[in-house]
């Protein structure tokens, strides 16, 4: 099924500059209804508290990391199918089999491109 | 074997002294290491500071792009009416450049995009500063340890063992020897039924 850009998406990184361009990116692809998190717990909570449609989140954040937030929403009955895409600079091959394993939708390595983010949201939104 | 007794006693004392030299040099040096661990809290403090310099200078940066961004998505919907508006009252050279000037317009707006991202640099640099910051204090945690093991005495206190900086230390080394590009990621997600 095609993104809907009406869809709401939440951005989960602790870095505000990371926030800010995955945002921009984003807004470029059409979404602009994007909602914004520090890190992997206040992530869970926004997702409990509203309806999201998919989650863009990084791996290394304090409080509660992303592939912790990955794993907690896949234990979730009511969020276990919201994608999840990792936008991580971690990006050794345990890591990206470790989020696999933890159900990762898809994975972007840090740098990225946007033609990279919108290649990976036609791939999880086919 | 009282011979051999004796070449043990022999040999222990030499070790006792050894020993005891290594503990005098060690006091000797402690000082120094006192010194220079001292310098640690600053270096950390500094490089704290470079990741919001950064940060700050980014954020203007991306304010300024986005500002910019917006211009241009009015400029090419106000160029777009007027292109329209010409072909209708048959300009169409006058429509042409003009339309020349809204595709240049869209040009600039994907050069934007690609400023935006290339900013991610910040986020990257940040993350190894922050590395390093915890590398620099775990040593100096340990370089005073050290100094009160060995006999000079501080003030400072035991702070608790994270036994973390050897780890960082090889995420460091990992991001620079083997850092994995998109391609090779999506080659191992393909691996995995990802298509």
């Amino acid at each position: 099924m095609p993104a809907d850009p009406s869809m709401k998406i939440l951005v989960v990184d602790d870095m505000v500059t990371m926030r800010r361009i995955i945002k921009n990116i984003l807004k470029q692809l059409g979404f602009a209804n994007v909602e914004e998190a520090e890190n992997g717990q206040e992530g869970l909570q926004k997702l409990k508290a509203d309806t999201f449609g998919f989650v863009v989140s990084d791996w290394n954040m304090p409080v509660m990391t992303g592939i912790d937030m990955l794993r907690a929403i896949r234990a979730d009955e009511k969020l276990k199918t919201i994608p999840v895409l990792m936008v991580t600079a971690e990006a050794q091959q345990s890591n990206l089999v470790e989020a696999v394993q933890a159900g990762v939708s898809n994975y972007i390595v840090k740098p990225f491109t946007a033609e990279t983010m919108q290649e990976k949201l036609g791939k999880i939104f086919k | 074997m009282d011979q051999q007794a004796n070449k043990l006693y022999e040999e222990l004392g030499g070790l006792a002294r050894f020993v005891e030299n290594a503990m005098k040099t060690i006091a000797e040096v402690g000082p120094q290491i006192m010194s220079s661990s001292a310098q640690l809290p600053t270096a950390s403090s500094h490089l704290k500071d470079l990741n919001k310099m950064t940060e700050d200078g980014t954020l203007e940066v991306m304010r300024l792009t986005e500002v910019i961004q917006d211009n241009c998505v009015r400029i090419s919907k106000e160029l777009r009416a007027v292109v329209e508006t010409l072909q209708t009252m048959d300009c169409v050279t006058l429509a042409q450049r003009l339309e020349a000037v809204n595709t240049a317009v869209t040009e600039d707006d994907k050069h934007l995009t690609e400023i935006m991202t290339a900013l991610s640099f910040q986020d990257l640099v940040a993350q190894r500063v922050k590395k390093l910051v915890t590398i620099l204090d775990e040593v100096q945690r340990k370089l005073m340890e050290l100094v009160v093991v060995f006999g000079v005495r501080q003030n400072g206190k035991r702070l608790p063992d994270n036994g973390v900086a050897d780890d960082l230390l090889k995420q460091l080394e990992a991001s620079n020897s083997t850092a994995m590009k998109q391609e090779v990621a999506d080659d191992i997600l393909a691996q995995f039924g990802f298509k």
